[in-house]
């Protein structure tokens, strides 16, 4: 059997296996499932920040038409603490107690017959609070800090000492507003008891997790729980946690022995599904005038809810990001009276991103060295924190072919040098290095009597792809048609997968439907390990290989079967296999694991006297290893950028004086929308990466990284202003 | 339809994909639920509920609405057409054709309601560049940011059939889908 990575970098540009299901209406969302008997639910939630519940009244919603119930903490049932997951420890449970922890916070669920009767009935519901003042803000001097919350601040070198030699001493801070996922799709559950099991549709980026955490909770083997969720209307994190309302809307059908859906609204999203924290930065650099960077202290600040955990790791990048002799870590986690944050795409490295790479164009005009030349002088040839090579590393190709398809060579150094009437222009660019993640993963392929192949994970599609590249990869693996290729996601009874998140899913499942693909083969070939019959008869996995749906001698085509006739002879309906990833990297590895590497290159336009910003041109340069798919793999880095546009110049969750959220709509929470955004120009870099087989490394997410800066990095070659405070709203400009 | 004050219920016929659909309904119920939870259709989405998204977009009488922001009662005699009605024979429209060539979408959410619009404007014929169709489509959110595809699809099919329109202020702005 030949190895998949056949050293090309690009897979084919695949149509998406979903498409047709997508543009008709069909693909079932968690919303979109229903059942007979079927009852709704609707969320009352605390009008003030902090405080105790002093009274309760639910009489008018009991006796209101429909209502079938309403939950509080004086009637739910103990439920046991969710599990501790490799992202944190579950969400508070916010009906536990009388205590109330954040604006927002529910303090009760109305269930009735129909969807129209909750919600009028849940207006129905009277608290009245003892009030406490909130916490709020990320510098907060009553907030209760955490120092080193996740164990992962590093240091390496006298960084003191370097810092104080340099000639160059840079020292600035920056600040990042809180920021809301905000996918399209409104969160929903929908949960049905049957003999003593539940089934749950819920948009969870994670089934694996969401059948674990409603196991624990409901004190139920994980067997008796069954989370589906084959399609999701996007989640950018926000879906990598089982909220409380998914808890609340299991309960509720347990308790009414009905199926129960409960649909968050969207000013509810803003407050019960995580949001991308508020956080503060100090960056400390030292340089030599002809631009070596000695050394590197990052200090960020992120925040937390009350009583809740959150990883926001935003220094991680730094110490691997550049060649710097020198680099020291603090993270700092700051608790408040706010829904608890959550991951939000690229959680840590987009916001330690825009401040680092702020930072680099600061230092470039500080010595008079062209911004891409100082992240030249500086790349890690080798992984900084090891010395060891990296298993690839195209950032130099992502700079060189970046650069030239942008035009940056034609850039004037000079601020305000640029201009179109009362638009002044200006050109900017970010480098990346972002972190590899990886967790185990398992997968299980088939392939029936027709020679067609069924691939089955219980890891989720958020958008991604993956559902495409799987069968993609499926089928090169088994010399398949990719439309011979079905592909089954999203279902937690299927092989346990991770989640979709942290740019792993497909490394992780790329690994296990390879392994899964080879034990198969091997399967076929034991077969006929003693079959007179076959021509490949005692033969092994190293001499075939497969192509058109047979399996032959690698030294001869012409000697072979295909799938179906091996199956028939045998009296077989089928044969399956099972394949696992484990993606961690053994004990004694003599390469670092890279993440994918970017460089990306904005131009904006910025009006003179309104201060309105433009973003006229954007451009991304990526080494993501192996693209299993050239289009799914480009609308991932498109996507990205777009986030990053809104990040840079528009998303702000605004927090009023009493804790509540001042602007939690669509129409006041700006995202981009289609005249926010102009042609994005992607390209591929590099070659498939070293340490994993497939030589894939995960791209949802680089694109994020270097967007904010590069665009900061623009406003300020366009106007001399430097804006160390996101977004970059008008108001910073005038 | 007729809406009863004391029973709270509203009554009457709506052609939704070109069926007549007899309905018995809370007065509350908007279009969008109506079609959802009434009529079995979820193709078209909820994503806001307040007419912010575009996910819910439908056509009413040949005119794109936000189907959250009209009442299944304002609908009496009129004329729904929705996502499931782009494909006709088992043959998909030419815009989801291009969406799909494009990948002009990635978790799909928002598609239904991007394609809606975009039916719309092109019988408006307001596709006439790419700028013209992302001030027009801008009513439309998608999350995942394939606005770039998304725009590359609708204009792909205004060149190929011819109704990309001259953006000038002759163009029609009222034309059915």
């Amino acid at each position: 059997m030949t190895a998949v990575s056949s050293g090309k970098l690009l897979g084919e540009p695949v149509d998406r296996i979903d498409g047709h299901l997508k543009v008709t209406g069909g693909a079932p969302y968690p919303s979109d499932f229903s059942y007979p008997d079927m009852a709704h639910a609707a969320l009352v939630q605390s009008t003030v920040a902090a405080g105790t519940i002093r009274s309760l009244d639910t009489a008018g919603a009991l006796v209101a038409p429909g209502v079938l119930t309403v939950i509080t903490h004086e009637n739910a049932p103990a439920l046991a603490e969710g599990p501790m997951t490799n992202i944190g420890p579950s969400p508070r449970f916010p009906l536990a107690d009388n205590r109330i922890l954040h604006h927002g916070q529910h303090v009760a669920v109305v269930v009735a017959e129909t969807p129209e009767q909750a919600r009028d009935a849940a207006r129905l519901v009277r608290v009245e609070y003892d009030e406490a003042a909130p916490v709020l803000g990320v510098g907060n001097p009553d907030a209760p800090v955490l120092t080193d919350p996740y164990g992962m601040e590093s240091s390496r070198g006298d960084v003191e000492a370097a810092l104080a030699a340099s000639d160059v001493q840079y020292d600035e801070t920056f600040h990042m507003a809180p920021e809301t996922n905000n996918p399209l799709g409104l969160f929903a559950t929908v949960a049905r008891w049957e003999d003593g099991r539940v089934t749950v549709h819920d948009s969870s980026q994670w089934p694996a997790m969401a059948r674990q955490s409603i196991a624990t909770v409901f004190g139920l083997p994980e067997s008796a729980v069954r989370v589906l969720v084959p399609y999701l209307g996007g989640g950018f994190g926000a879906g990598l946690r089982t909220w409380p309302h998914a808890i609340l809307a299991v309960l509720a059908a347990r308790m009414l022995e009905r199926p129960v859906k409960l649909v968050l609204t969207r000013p509810q999203m803003f407050t019960s599904v995580g949001h991308r924290p508020e956080s503060v930065q100090r960056l400390r650099i030292g340089a030599t005038t002809d631009g070596r960077l000695l050394a590197v202290d990052h200090e960020a600040t992120a925040t937390r809810g009350a009583e809740e955990m959150n990883i926001e790791p935003i220094t991680m990048g730094t110490p691997d990001a550049y060649a710097w002799p020198s680099a020291a870590t603090h993270d700092r986690l700051a608790a408040l009276n706010i829904p608890n944050p959550g991951a939000m795409r690229a959680p840590g490295h987009a916001e330690g991103g825009f401040a680092l790479e702020s930072a680099l164009d600061e230092i470039s005009y500080r010595i008079g060295m062209d911004p891409l030349e100082l992240r030249l002088r500086n790349h890690a040839e080798v992984h900084p924190s090891t010395g060891l090579p990296w298993s690839s590393n195209a950032l130099r190709d992502c700079y060189r072919v970046g650069a030239e398809r942008f035009g940056w060579s034609a850039r004037p150094a000079e601020p305000r040098s640029l201009r179109d009437g009362a638009w002044l222009v200006g050109q900017g660019m970010a480098g990346v290095t972002f972190s590899r993640w990886a967790a185990v993963c398992r997968a299980q392929v088939s392939v029936g009597r027709d020679g067609a192949a069924l691939v089955r994970c219980a890891g989720t599609d958020i958008g991604t792809g993956t559902y495409t590249i799987t069968a993609q990869l499926a089928a090169e693996l088994l010399g398949l048609d990719v439309e011979q290729v079905r592909v089954e996601l999203g279902d937690s009874d299927l092989p346990l997968a991770p989640q979709s998140g942290g740019s792993g899913l497909a490394l992780a499942l790329s690994g296990a439907v390879e392994d899964a693909a080879r034990n198969l083969l091997r399967a076929f070939l034991d077969t006929v390990r003693d079959d007179d019959s076959s021509p490949l008869r005692g033969r092994s996995l190293d001499e075939v290989a497969v192509t058109g749906g047979r399996i032959h001698l690698a030294n001869d085509p012409s000697a072979g079967e295909d799938y179906a006739a091996i199956l028939d002879r045998h009296g077989l309906r089928e044969l399956v296999a099972d394949g696992e990833k484990d993606p961690s990297p053994p004990e004694g590895l003599s390469m670092a694991p890279a993440g994918a590497f970017a460089a990306q290159f904005a131009e904006v336009r910025v009006h003179e006297e309104l201060g309105i910003v433009r973003v006229s041109r954007l451009a991304s340069a990526v080494d993501a290893g192996r693209v299993l798919n050239e289009k799914t793999a480009r609308s991932q880095v498109i996507g990205a950028m777009v986030l990053g546009i809104g990040m840079a110049l528009l998303e702000e969750t605004s927090f009023d004086a009493g804790g509540r959220i001042a602007n939690a709509t669509l129409g006041d929470y700006l995202i981009p929308a289609h005249a926010d955004v102009p042609d994005l120009d992607v390209a591929f870099v590099g070659g498939p990466d070293a340490f994993n087989a497939v030589g894939v490394k995960g791209l949802g997410e680089v694109g994020v990284v270097g967007v904010p800066a590069a665009i900061a990095n623009a406003v300020h070659h366009a106007t001399g202003r430097r804006i160390r405070s996101l977004p970059i709203t008008l108001d910073k400009l005038l | 339809m007729a809406t009863s004050s004391t029973t709270g219920r509203t009554t009457g016929e709506v052609r939704v994909n070109g069926e007549a659909r007899r309905l018995d309904l809370d007065s509350r119920v908007t279009l969008l639920d109506m079609l959802r939870d009434h009529l079995g259709l979820t193709g078209t989405k909820k994503g806001c509920d307040q007419g912010a998204c575009g996910a819910c977009t439908v056509h009413l009488d040949g005119r794109p609405v936000v189907s959250c922001l009209v009442l299944a009662a304002q609908c009496d005699g009129r004329e729904v057409r929705t996502v499931e009605s782009l494909a006709r024979d088992g043959r998909l429209h030419p815009l989801q054709e291009a969406f799909i060539r494009h990948d002009g979408f990635q978790c799909g959410f928002c598609t239904p309601g991007q394609l809606m619009s975009a039916a719309a404007l092109l019988a408006q014929r307001r596709a006439s560049s790419a700028d013209e169709v992302r001030e027009a489509m801008s009513g439309n959110l998608c999350r995942c940011g394939a606005y770039p595809n998304i725009v590359a699809a609708i204009r792909d099919v205004a060149e190929q059939n011819g109704t990309a329109g001259d953006g000038g202020p002759g163009a029609a702005r009222n034309g059915a889908a």
